[in-house]
């Protein structure tokens, strides 16, 4: 909605501007033109009851409640769908619209169980608030309650239709938000229920199990559905969701302690606005799992016992200073957390670099392609940081490559559906037909790993057709005519032959790019493949060359897997950066953290996660510090990884919930969960999202941050922080791209400091393209004839060590099948049922099967983080090749039968 | 079932979601009524969500969801009718075929379905026989009617 600018209006005498000005309840007042009577009313503080109004909806007019009356006709209407209009004179409580309101109420109540008593929707329903407010107690009416089969087969939500009162919210979220296309209207009058096709149980439908028509629902219709009594939330606090990058706002209802449901927050201008996830919504039972690490540990004799906080930190600090002092600095290792805050990655790199003098830090980012950014980030110099997801509505085309965001970053791909149902062309390039293809103009299903020379045949096709903005290459890049030269010489024949992509579905594809600027969305199938950094690159050179920069709804939309992956690296919890992703051989940045730090940095890389493993099983490595990342299940060869870590000396895990790591360490510190401390996370938009406790840490958990503060003191630094405020307070004077981050609550967007012109307003250095690079045709191997595609499903997140303890998602029970294309189903004649063993050059899994039409044959899809995340053993664990680039999204396996 | 013909239906109309309802009841005057898998091949052609094309089809008593006897027979319930004794008329029916109203016999020869008015008030109690209008219907005649209704197709049957 518009916002009335009442205030505003009055000081500049704009009421010339189209601004309206009405009577309501005999107070004159202002609205914008466009808004209904109902939002002007709201807007000044008068309220009019209603149950099928939604901000966040298109105005319906179902309910009938905001009936209000027109004092110079006498006619009643619905206020939700009556435009403002000038001197235009309402009542919204007079005698006349009262006594409608209070019959359509009885009506309402009249077809309603009398089961409010019981209704877990308790003080919270709308209807029996209203009901109360208008005195509604015996309706008077023959009752006719209207009962439905109550459906409560899956885990997440119940669904009692015998109390829907047919407001159609339920209805509109899934069309006009969330887009699945789940539920309706189903047949007509008293018969009229929003149902699935064919009135199926929900699993069987389209629904995702976002819950938005959970939080949405007015009355008890549909209610989170809780293994056990939870009580009705006490209060709600509003927080950040903890699980993927978009980081969306969540009011979590507690009661007596304890996170008990979860909802989307009613703030404003929030990254999901009224929508979440599966994952957000319910997969938030395991912050109150009995596996919760509540005191500290120590290893006495190989078994773990519980300790002190005192005596756990003084064993830590000890045995880490002596470990560092006999072996040194590169002897210890600071494995930190994407999962984490801002705060603590901060504190978590100065203990490690300034305290044990080791550039050896790193975090669970580098498994979702951090590294390969890390050269487009030098390329555009820190600018293209900030980049709202709003945009993505606004965009003129878009193309998602490698992205299967309805099951990773699911709120992103509502904003895609959506804008795809306004008509917005939207190409999707993937080998999987993922959720979004149904929603595509058109899809590209180009071989695994191919998509470098794709994106490269695109911008040759563009050139080509002299499609490029030439007023954009002119003045912001240098390079363009080297880099038309190479595309001019490109193969397309080529290109067809290696991505498998035929040259009239690529033309098809560069026609709707055609004089458009494009936003790309960018997923893991591109940053976790072996070419992602040249693949970041050619993508980047086709947004310089179509001028999709420097503006809202285009440029490239680069995913991130985790809550704070953009934070962790902003805050330096890397090898080869200091804090504000200042690098480390810059003299000028250490010096400057040198000063404030009153220590010296070494200028040399330190270990990557990766080498970090090797060095331990080299022995080189001697103690690691591992704060809230579960490097045994997810990393490639878990089991390797086992074994190295097991060599150290020393190894301290900092987690929240018992994990294969805690099982191996000889200190375990117990932390708290985003919802148990204060904190900000960074998400995928650059945006600085600030949270407070909801609730206590269990037992003797304490935040991060604290611990970190107690163990650096322990460690010898002079002073503890104390406060987040303090900590905040060093951060933003020390790095500029957070100089926001005192603010302290709500939310800013990170500082974009760079040097080119694309990014400031005037002056500074031009973009320049980069050359043009190219993959040779692959073979498949006989021994290993298939491909495996390794991938998320949307119940879980990244290895699902915490949606793994949600009883509710282990309940929906994720079998993980193996998905195979019908032509190999038959060949190697498979029967529903049937398990499978598929073994590659580094491993192998056993997986049942499960039949997928859509799949392209020798394509073989293997969902992650189910039984304990196996898919791992099939891929290598080794150093990153140069670009760093993963290279761990495919790998090629046999198949046989079991 | 024999597999599905809507090429001639949907020919011309793919792509156009706003022919949604012509093409629903072209598919229930071929086939009698609206089969799943029709559903899912107008939701695919016509780029309208399979969720739209089922609530619409549920929506119109003119749509049935399930396959329909070769006799139709319908009563109306409406005001006038039912003044005149017209659940009369649709006991006879449900207890003579032995089914209730909205099913269809085993056989496949009769559907019983009753509307809440034709329109034909002063004609009532008023039955529709596969579209053909019975006005001042009463049990005995809706009986013989029935009764000859059934003879007929078991004599085509028998004829063939």
């Amino acid at each position: 909605m518009i916002p009335c600018l009442f205030q505003d209006c009055l000081a500049k005498g704009c009421f010339l501007n189209g601004h309206i000005n009405l009577s309501i309840d005999g107070k004159t007042v202002i609205c914008p033109p466009g808004a209904s009577v109902l939002e002007a009313a709201e807007e000044n503080g008068i309220k009019i009851p209603t149950l099928c109004h939604h901000s966040g909806l298109e105005p319906f007019g179902a309910c009938r409640l905001c009936l209000v009356e027109d004092e110079n006709t006498g006619r009643l209407m619905a206020s939700c769908v009556t435009p403002a209009a000038p001197d235009m004179a309402v009542l919204t409580a007079s005698p006349r619209v009262i006594k409608h309101r209070r019959n359509i109420v009885r009506l309402m109540m009249a077809e309603h169980p009398e089961s409010c008593i019981v209704c877990s929707k308790g003080n919270r329903c709308q209807l029996r608030r209203i009901a109360a407010q208008l005195g509604i107690g015996e309706t008077g009416l023959y009752p006719m309650p209207n009962y439905k089969a109550y459906e409560q087969a899956n885990p997440f939500m119940v669904r009692d239709l015998s109390k829907c009162v047919l407001c159609g919210k339920c209805i509109r979220a899934d069309h006009e938000l969330v887009v699945a296309g789940a539920i309706d209207y189903s047949h007509r009058g008293f018969e009229s229920r929003p149902a699935t096709v064919h009135e199926l149980p929900l699993e069987l439908s389209s629904c995702t199990f976002c819950g938005t028509c959970l939080s949405m629902c007015p009355t008890g219709a549909l209610a989170p559905k809780n293994n056990m009594f939870v009580g009705t939330p006490d209060r709600e606090i509003p927080t950040v969701c903890g699980f993927c990058g978009v980081g969306c706002s969540l009011s979590m209802g507690v009661f007596s302690d304890t996170v008990v449901e979860v909802n989307p927050s009613r703030g404003k201008n929030t990254v999901n606005g009224s929508t979440l996830c599966v994952r957000g919504h319910f997969a938030h039972d395991f912050l109150n799992v009995s596996q919760r690490l509540t005191r500290p540990l120590i290893r006495r004799d190989g078994q773990m016992s519980p300790a002190s906080w005192d005596e756990a930190l003084d064993t830590a600090a000890t045995r880490f200073l002596a470990v560092q002092k006999e072996s040194g600095p590169s002897s210890v290792a600071f494995l930190g957390s994407s999962k984490c805050t801002n705060e603590e990655n901060y504190l978590f790199q100065k203990i490690a670099r300034v305290l044990l003098k080791t550039n050896s830090v790193d975090n669970g980012g580098y498994l979702s392609g951090r590294s390969a950014l890390a050269p487009l980030y030098k390329r555009t110099n820190g600018g293209d940081r900030v980049r709202s997801l709003a945009g993505l509505e606004k965009a003129e085309a878009i193309v998602v490559i490698g992205a299967d965001v309805t099951e990773t970053l699911p709120v992103v791909s509502y904003g895609l559906k959506r804008a795809a149902q306004k008509g917005t062309p939207l190409i999707v390039i993937d080998p999987r037909q993922t959720g979004l293809s149904a929603h595509a103009s058109m899809r590209l299903p180009l071989k695994p790993q191919t998509d470098l020379e794709l994106i490269n045949g695109l911008s040759a096709l563009l050139v080509r057709k002299k499609a490029q903005n030439a007023i954009f290459t002119d003045h912001f890049t240098k390079g363009f005519e080297a880099f038309k030269e190479a595309l001019l010489k490109l193969d397309l024949e080529k290109t067809g032959r290696v991505t498998g992509v035929t040259p009239e579905a690529l033309d098809e594809a560069a026609e709707y790019l055609r004089g458009k600027s494009v936003a790309f969305v960018v997923g893991g199938g591109v940053l976790e493949q072996r070419y992602a950094a040249l693949t970041l690159d050619a993508l980047f050179n086709l947004c310089l060359m179509t001028g999709s920069l420097g503006h809202a709804g285009a440029g490239l939309y680069v995913l991130a897997q985790e809550n704070n992956q953009a934070g962790a690296w902003d805050m330096g919890t890397v090898p080869d950066a200091l804090p504000g992703r200042q690098p480390l051989n810059d003299s000028l940045a250490r010096e400057k953290f040198e000063r404030a730090w009153q220590a010296s940095i070494s200028p040399d890389r330190g270990l990557d996660l990766i080498r970090m493993i090797e060095e331990a099983e080299k022995g080189n490595l001697k103690a690691l510090y591992v704060m809230g990342e579960n490097p045994l299940r997810a990393l490639p060869q878990p089991d390797r990884v086992k074994r190295a870590l097991e060599k150290l000396d020393f190894i301290v895990v900092q987690d929240i919930l018992k994990t294969e790591t805690t099982e191996i360490a000889d200190v375990v510190l117990p932390g708290a969960a985003f919802s148990e401390k204060g904190g900000s996370f960074t998400n995928l938009e650059g945006r600085i999202q600030f949270f407070n406790p909801a609730v206590p840490p269990p037992g003797e958990a304490k935040p991060d941050w604290e611990i970190l503060d107690l163990l650096a003191r322990k460690m010898g630094s002079p002073r503890r922080f104390g406060s987040l405020e303090r900590l905040r307070g060093e951060i933003a004077g020390l790095v500029p791209m957070y100089a926001g981050i005192n603010e302290g609550s709500g939310a800013v967007w990170v500082v974009e400091a760079s040097d080119k012109e694309l990014f400031k307003n005037e002056g500074g250095a031009r973009v320049s393209f980069a050359p043009v690079s190219s993959i040779e045709e692959e073979g498949q191997s006989d021994s290993y004839p298939l491909t495996v595609i390794l991938g998320s499903v949307r119940f879980h997140l990244g290895s699902g060590t915490r949606t793994g303890y949600s009883g509710r998602v282990r309940e929906f029970h994720q079998n993980g099948a193996v998905e195979l294309s019908p032509q190999d189903w038959t060949a190697f004649g498979l029967q529903a049922g049937d398990s499978v063993k598929l073994t590659s050059a580094h491993g192998s899994v056993v997986r049942e099967t499960a039949k997928n039409s859509a799949l392209t044959q020798g394509l073989v899809f293997v969902p992650e983080a189910v039984h304990n995340n196996d898919a791992r053993n099939l891929i290598g664990l080794f150093p990153l090749g140069q670009p760093d680039s993963p290279g761990w999204k495919t790998c090629p396996v046999r198949l046989e039968k079991l | 079932m024999p597999p599905l013909e809507l090429d001639s239906i949907l020919e011309g109309r793919r792509s156009q979601p706003h022919q949604l309802i012509e093409v629903l009841q072209d598919v229930q005057e071929k086939y009698g009524y609206i089969p799943e898998e029709a559903m899912r091949v107008i939701s695919k052609d016509l780029g309208v969500p399979l969720i739209d094309v089922y609530s619409a089809a549920v929506f119109y008593k003119a749509f049935t969801m399930k396959p329909r006897g070769k006799n139709v027979v319908t009563m109306c319930l409406g005001t006038a009718c039912h003044v005149r004794g017209a659940k009369l008329l649709l006991n006879q029916a449900t207890g003579q075929l032995g089914i209730e109203s909205g099913e269809t016999t085993e056989d496949g020869l009769f559907t019983v379905e009753h509307v809440n008015c034709l329109g034909a008030c002063a004609l009532g109690p008023v039955v529709t026989e596969n579209g053909s209008y019975h006005h001042h219907m009463t049990p005995g005649k809706l009986r013989k009617l029935i009764d000859s209704l059934g003879r007929e197709k078991t004599e085509d049957a028998s004829h063939a």
